[in-house]
């Protein structure tokens, strides 16, 4: 593999090709761990959706003190280091009596992190649908509920969308620190064989590119969303 | 001995995505001159003030000002720094006061030092009634009108030798196109040399030395600005002239 | 749980602060480092000829598209097979800083590239050259206009330090766990680095807020 590129050193090239020949084997094995990758990306993101666009409608479309105690807990959250959340889910939550196996104390614990910046995509989104566009549904006699439905729902959603699923890419990032705690994902798989083979660099160049294959086009796609939402001219102020 | 012509446009070409869109551009421009350019939009008048300038490098012609062809200079920001150009949304840096704004070009390309430049830069905000109490604020602070007149003065104090206006009251409320016109009046009357690109007609009436007037990328009719507006010879230029007399209500008598 | 937290932050308390500046020292040092090359990349990718723009390219999204975490193993572990060695604090600083560096320069690009280019062609027609343009007029807006996701990064990596913590930098979080360990009394350190945590991040985005009010143009809606 490397070894046809002259600037590194005859030895070097060589030890790295006597890793990367220790390395293949466990290939497999690490990609059978993907599948934890994902369904901790899957479920704590989608648990994140969830509390984050009840938190968002919540700030919007009720009471100035729910407003306040809503985007003080989302802050909370956004404060709060990722293993430290995990880490209390996964020691504290037993003490409430709970005991959670390492697999779901990561999920809720990247969820409730992920949580307070969804509420900031949401909330950012539902804003930018303007106050113009409310009056003009309501002047043709739309009521309130259907012009938050037919008018601010789906703008709302689609100038969301780039951000959401750049958030996708983030949490599918982050599912790396659940290592923390011993859950067998992709991460943590890399470092057992690693610690196996005494090599660190093929097992991280593999799950980078891993990631990467999974992160690129997701990124590619939201760049070219939000250039279309550009071009319509729906990204007001804030977004 | 300064010749007659200050600028010189010789049979300029601009193609852009494979249009032409100015067609064999031929005038010329005396100094102390108002020449006003008239036309619909999409004409290209404003790419015609660009290539001038050479904010557009044109494809084909040729551009002598002052005596040189531009087009075969290399240090194109000394060519353009003798050349004003003011544009139809102002253009102002918003991050700078109008103060900030008319020093730049003295300080980074006149390389003036800062009091004397900052001493200029009041003359020329002076000049175009700009009151010391606005010279602090920045663009988005200031009215159009204001905005306009203080891009007018960032041009004049480099003392250009040529102002180029694009359209320049044509992003303005009616009121406040009055004060802007009224500064540009003044500057012809002081004989500085100037193109004019505008919907103006009242305007152009008043000041311009001649008048062209530009269609699909060529000169239609050209001459005195009572003849061009008044009693066009061209069809097309005598429909355009009637529409715009009826916007402005102009009494054609 | 009231006590114990007490007990914990007076006995460990030097201990804390001495790992919350090591977290500093790695936010900070990292920013740094974050902020020059973020800087450097975005002029590369908005401004120079091909060869670096792509160069640029491929390192920010190279970066963006796999976890500080792995960046971070990877110069703390694979870089000694090949002879770099550094010590956990020298390496979480270098990692974190080349990451968010993508980060930055991303940032800056896309506010280098929101400033109207109306301004860019006035400064032309004054006569000031392309270098001139950047500094005096594009920078200057870009940093403005990049000053919320900025600061933000900057809350950001603070809280990220914390991955530091796996490879033994003494930062507040590998502090935090030795105490805990220590004292057996996991549940109540861990709450009090979150709340550590979450009042630093919210003292850092009020400073963040005011700095952006600062430097607002009067007048001026973006």
């Amino acid at each position: 593999m490397a070894s046809n590129t002259p600037e590194i050193p005859w030895w070097l090239s060589k030890v790295l090709e006597v890793m990367w020949q220790n390395f293949v084997q466990y290939v497999p094995i690490i990609l059978s761990a993907l599948s934890n990758t994902l369904i901790l990306a899957f479920f704590s993101f989608g648990l994140a959706t969830v509390l984050g666009i009840v938190m968002a409608f919540a700030e919007v479309f009720t009471s100035k003190t729910i407003l306040i105690i809503v985007s003080w807990v989302a802050r909370v959250l956004r404060g709060v280091p990722l293993i430290l959340s995990i880490f209390l889910v996964f020691y504290g939550l037993p003490k409430l009596g709970l005991t959670l196996p390492p697999l779901y104390a990561a999920i809720l614990g990247i969820a409730i992190v992920d949580a307070g910046y969804q509420e900031q995509i949401f909330r950012g989104a539902i804003k930018a649908v303007s106050n113009r566009q409310l009056e003009a549904a309501y002047s043709l006699g739309l009521t309130r509920a259907s012009a938050f439905l037919y008018v601010v729902l789906p703008q709302a959603f689609r100038i969301a969308l780039p951000s959401w699923i750049n958030d996708f890419t983030i949490v599918l990032k982050d599912t790396s620190i659940a290592y923390a705690i011993g859950v067998v994902e992709m991460f943590t798989q890399a470092i057992h064989v690693a610690q196996v083979i005494m090599d660190y660099m093929w097992p991280l160049v593999f799950v980078a590119l891993i990631y990467l294959a999974i992160c690129y086009p997701l990124s590619m796609l939201s760049n070219y969303l939000h250039g279309k939402l550009k071009m319509m001219g729906m990204l007001g102020s804030g977004v | 001995m300064l010749k007659e012509e200050l600028l010189i446009v010789e049979d300029l070409w601009k193609f852009i995505d494979g249009k032409p869109v100015l067609k064999g551009i031929t005038f010329d421009v005396s100094r102390g001159e108002t020449k006003v350019i008239l036309g619909p939009s999409g004409a290209g008048k404003s790419t015609l003030l660009r290539c001038i300038n050479l904010l557009v490098v044109p494809d084909r012609g040729r551009i002598i000002f002052d005596g040189e062809d531009v087009l075969k200079r290399r240090d194109i920001h000394n060519v353009r720094s003798k050349m004003g150009f003011v544009f139809q949304h102002f253009n102002l840096f918003s991050h700078m006061t109008a103060l900030e704004n008319v020093m730049l070009g003295l300080v980074k390309v006149k390389k003036m030092p800062k009091h004397e430049a900052e001493k200029k830069a009041k003359e020329a905000l002076m000049a175009v009634g700009i009151a010391e109490e606005l010279w602090n604020r920045y663009p988005a602070q200031l009215s159009g009108g204001q905005q306009q007149r203080v891009a007018i003065a960032r041009a004049l104090a480099m003392e250009p030798k040529l102002i180029l206006f694009d359209e320049p009251t044509s992003a303005l409320d009616p009121e406040l196109i009055w004060e802007v016109l009224n500064v540009m009046e003044r500057l012809a009357k002081a004989k500085m040399t100037m193109i004019v690109v505008t919907h103006e007609i009242g305007f152009a009436m008043r000041v311009a030395s001649e008048v062209m007037f530009l269609d699909d990328g060529m000169i239609l009719e050209r001459g005195p600005p009572e003849q061009v507006i008044l009693n066009p010879c061209n069809e097309r230029v005598k429909r355009f002239m009637d529409r715009m007399k009826y916007v402005y209500s102009l009494d054609t008598g | 749980m009231i006590s114990e937290l007490l007990y914990v932050s007076l006995k460990y308390g030097l201990l804390l602060l001495e790992g919350l500046r090591t977290t500093f020292i790695i936010t900070i040092a990292s920013y740094a480092i974050g902020f020059a090359g973020g800087l450097c990349i975005a002029i590369a990718r908005v401004f120079f000829h091909k060869i670096l723009k792509v160069f640029a390219g491929v390192y920010v999204e190279l970066f963006r598209g796999t976890p500080m975490l792995v960046q971070l193993f990877f110069v703390y572990y694979a870089l000694p097979e090949i002879g770099i060695r550094v010590d956990p604090v020298t390496a979480s600083i270098i990692a974190i800083g080349l990451n968010s560096a993508a980060y930055q320069a991303e940032y800056i690009r896309s506010a280098l590239s929101s400033i109207p280019y109306s301004e860019i062609e006035a400064a032309y027609s004054l006569g000031l050259t392309k270098l001139n343009i950047l500094i005096y007029i594009m920078l200057p807006q870009a940093i403005r206009i990049a000053i919320p996701t900025l600061t933000n990064e900057a809350i950001y990596l603070f809280k990220y330090s914390s991955i530091a913590y796996f490879v033994t930098a003494s930062e507040l979080m590998y502090v935090g766990k030795l105490i805990a360990t220590r004292t057996f009394l996991y549940v109540e350190v861990y709450v009090l680095l979150a709340l550590l945590y979450i009042l630093f991040s919210i003292v850092l985005s009020e400073i963040a807020r005011y700095i952006e009010r600062k430097l607002q143009i009067p007048g001026y809606v973006t």
